[in-house]
C-alpha cells in the first residue's frame, strides 16, 4: 500500500462466562448429554438456550425443563468459502435448529446427504465432552 | 458525501471533515451556525480506535458544541439522521450537523474479522462463524416461505448496480446481467458475491435544521415528517426470518407521525436498505410497500425501476455505491432530500416526488431505522 501507515493492534484478551442460565445448560449437556430449556409460564414460551429471564416479561424464570436432542432445520446455508475469501476444500452446511417443543434453537452444523428445511434432526453428542456448544458434533437425520 | 472505495487516504476525521464541509456549503452555512453535532459511526473494531466517536469529534465539527455520537450498527445510517431531527425538533438545536462515517479498510486484513466478534461468545463463536451465514439462513429462509427463486432477488442487484452509473460516488457501479449474478462466486449458498455490497471507506453528512431557519436558506423546503424505529431481540434464532417484524414496527411509528394510511400509493420513492440484493425485497415488505412476497414480483415487472410506479434505490444503493455502513446515510436520507429537493441530477426519477422513505437495518438482523420526509 503506497499511503504513510502503520500496522497496529487492539490487543486485549477475553474471558467470557456462559451465565447463570448458560452454566446449568452446559453442565447437563457435559455431564448427562441433555439439552434442557427454561420455560416462562405466563407467556408459555420454553427458551432453548436457556435464559434466567422471560425478554417479553421480564419474570425471573426458574422453571428447568429437559426438551429433545431432535428438531427441525429452519434455515440453512451451504459455506463454500473462509472468513478471509479463500476457498473451502470441501462445502458445509450450517443450520438453524428448532428444538422439538421449544420456541428457541441452535445454530449448528449439519451433516446430511441433502439439507431441506423442514428436515427432522437430532444432535450429535461427542463422548468427551468439556461444556462447550462444540460437545454438539453436528445434527444428523 | 464522499467517494466510497476500498481503502481512502483520508483519515477518519478527514473524511468526516470533506463530508461535513460540503454539506454545510450546500445549505450556505458555517460551522458557526451549528448549534448541536450529531455523529453516525459503526463499531470501533472498524477503525480500530476505541472510543472513535471522540476520535473524529474535530472533523465532525463537534469540538467545543453539543456533540453526541449514535450507533446502532448498519441501522446508524437512517438513525443518526433521526437523531439530529430530536435535537432540533425538541427545540435545543436551530441547526443541526449530522455527520456519519466508517472507515472499514483499517481493519486488516478484512473486516469480517471485527464481525467475527459480534457473536454471543459462548453459544456462537466457537463455530468460527461468518457474518454472510446468517444473512444466507435469512435469505434462504424468505426463499423457502414464498418459493423465490435466485434469478428474481438477483435482479436486485443488477438494477442498483446499474442505477449507481449515475452516482459520482460509486464505488461498484456496473451494466450486468442475471446471469453474471448467477455464475459469480458462491460463498454461502444462496448468497453470491455479486449478491453482496463490498466494505468501503466513506462519509456522508446533512443539516437539520428549524422550519424558522430554513425557510430562510431556501424556498424549496424538504421536511422530516415521520421517524420511527426498532429493535427486536438479539437471539434471532427465536424468531421467523421469513419477515422482518422490526422492521414494520419502525415503519408504523414513522407512517402515524406522518399521517400516512396507503404506503404504496403515498410513499413516490424509497431507499430501503440493501446491503444484499433479497434485503432491498425484504424490507419493502417490512416498510408495508407490498405484500410479503410480492416484492420480487414487483421487482421483475419493472415497478422498482428508477422511472417505474415505485423507484426503489434510484441512488444505486449499497450494492452499487458501497457500504460504508453508517455513511450510507449519504445513499439513504441525502438521497431521498436530494430527490424531493429536485437535486439528484442523473438520478433523479421522473415521477415529481412529493414523499419519500428511507430505512437501515443493522445489529444482529434486528433493528429497523425510518424516516420519511416530503416536500414543503
Ligand atoms: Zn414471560
Amino acid at each position: 500500500m503506497s499511503f504513510t501507515h502503520w500496522h497496529g493492534d487492539m490487543e486485549a484478551q477475553y474471558i467470557y462466562t456462559a451465565g447463570i442460565a448458560g452454566e446449568r445448560f452446559f453442565r447437563e449437556l457435559k455431564d448427562n448429554g441433555k439439552l434442557v430449556g427454561t420455560r416462562c409460564p405466563k407467556c408459555d414460551i420454553t427458551y432453548v438456550p436457556p435464559r434466567m429471564y422471560c425478554e417479553k416479561c421480564f419474570a425471573e424464570l426458574d422453571e428447568w425443563k429437559d426438551v429433545p436432542l431432535e428438531g427441525e432445520v429452519v434455515a440453512h446455508t451451504e459455506v463454500h468459502v473462509d472468513i478471509e475469501d479463500n476457498k473451502l476444500a470441501e462445502p458445509f452446511v450450517i443450520g438453524f435448529v428448532r428444538i422439538d417443543g421449544t420456541q428457541g434453537g441452535l445454530v449448528h452444523y449439519i451433516k446430511a446427504p441433502e439439507v431441506r428445511n423442514g428436515m427432522k434432526v437430532k444432535a450429535v453428542l461427542k463422548d468427551d465432552r468439556v461444556g462447550s456448544i462444540l460437545d454438539i458434533e453436528h445434527f444428523a437425520p | 458525501m464522499t467517494i466510497f472505495r476500498r481503502r481512502l487516504q483520508e483519515t477518519g476525521k478527514e473524511m468526516s471533515y470533506e463530508a461535513s464541509k460540503m454539506a454545510l456549503e450546500e445549505a450556505g452555512l458555517e460551522l458557526k451556525d451549528v448549534d448541536s453535532v450529531v455523529l453516525g459511526s459503526a463499531p470501533d473494531a472498524f477503525d480500530g480506535i476505541h472510543l472513535k466517536g471522540e476520535n473524529l469529534l474535530d472533523g465532525a465539527g463537534g469540538a467545543g458544541k453539543p456533540y453526541l455520537r449514535v450507533f446502532v450498527g448498519g441501522g446508524t445510517a437512517v438513525f443518526s439522521p433521526i437523531a439530529g431531527w430530536w435535537h432540533v425538533a425538541s427545540g435545543l438545536a436551530d441547526v443541526c450537523l449530522v455527520v456519519a462515517e466508517e472507515k472499514m479498510s483499517s481493519c486488516f486484513p478484512h473486516p469480517q474479522s471485527a464481525f467475527g466478534h459480534i457473536w454471543d461468545p459462548i453459544l456462537d463463536r466457537p463455530l468460527k462463524p461468518n457474518l454472510v451465514w446468517i444473512f444466507a439462513m435469512e435469505m434462504n429462509r424468505y426463499m423457502t416461505v414464498h418459493g423465490i427463486k435466485k434469478e428474481d432477488i438477483a435482479r436486485v442487484a443488477v438494477k442498483n448496480k446499474r442505477n449507481a452509473l449515475d452516482h459520482p460516488c460509486a464505488q461498484l457501479a456496473a451494466d450486468l446481467t442475471i446471469e453474471d449474478v448467477l455464475n459469480s462466486e458462491v460463498l454461502a449458498w444462496p448468497v453470491q458475491m455479486l449478491d453482496i455490497s463490498p466494505p468501503s471507506d466513506g462519509a456522508s453528512a446533512m443539516i437539520l435544521a428549524s422550519e424558522e431557519v430554513a425557510k430562510k436558506l431556501t424556498d424549496d423546503l424538504v421536511y422530516l415528517s415521520g421517524a420511527g424505529w426498532c429493535i427486536d431481540s438479539t437471539m434471532w434464532t427465536d424468531r421467523d426470518l421469513y419477515f422482518p417484524e422490526y422492521v414494520a414496527r419502525a415503519a408504523k411509528m414513522a407512517y402515524k407521525m406522518a399521517k400516512i394510511e396507503n404506503p404504496p400509493k403515498e410513499i413516490d420513492v424509497a431507499e430501503p436498505y440493501d446491503p444484499f440484493d433479497y434485503k432491498e425485497l425484504h424490507h419493502m415488505e417490512g416498510l408495508l410497500l407490498c405484500d410479503k412476497g410480492e416484492a420480487p414480483i414487483l421487482t421483475r415487472e419493472g415497478v422498482t425501476e428508477r422511472d417505474g410506479d415505485l423507484p426503489v434505490c434510484p441512488s444505486g444503493g449499497l450494492l452499487g455505491v458501497g457500504n460504508p455502513i453508517a455513511a450510507t446515510m449519504g445513499i439513504k436520507a441525502c438521497e431521498i432530500y436530494w430527490q424531493l429537493a429536485g437535486k439528484a441530477g442523473k438520478r433523479q426519477v421522473p415521477n415529481d416526488p412529493q414523499v419519500g422513505i428511507c430505512q437501515a437495518w443493522g445489529d444482529l438482523m434486528q433493528y429497523g431505522s425510518v424516516l420519511i420526509m416530503r416536500r414543503g
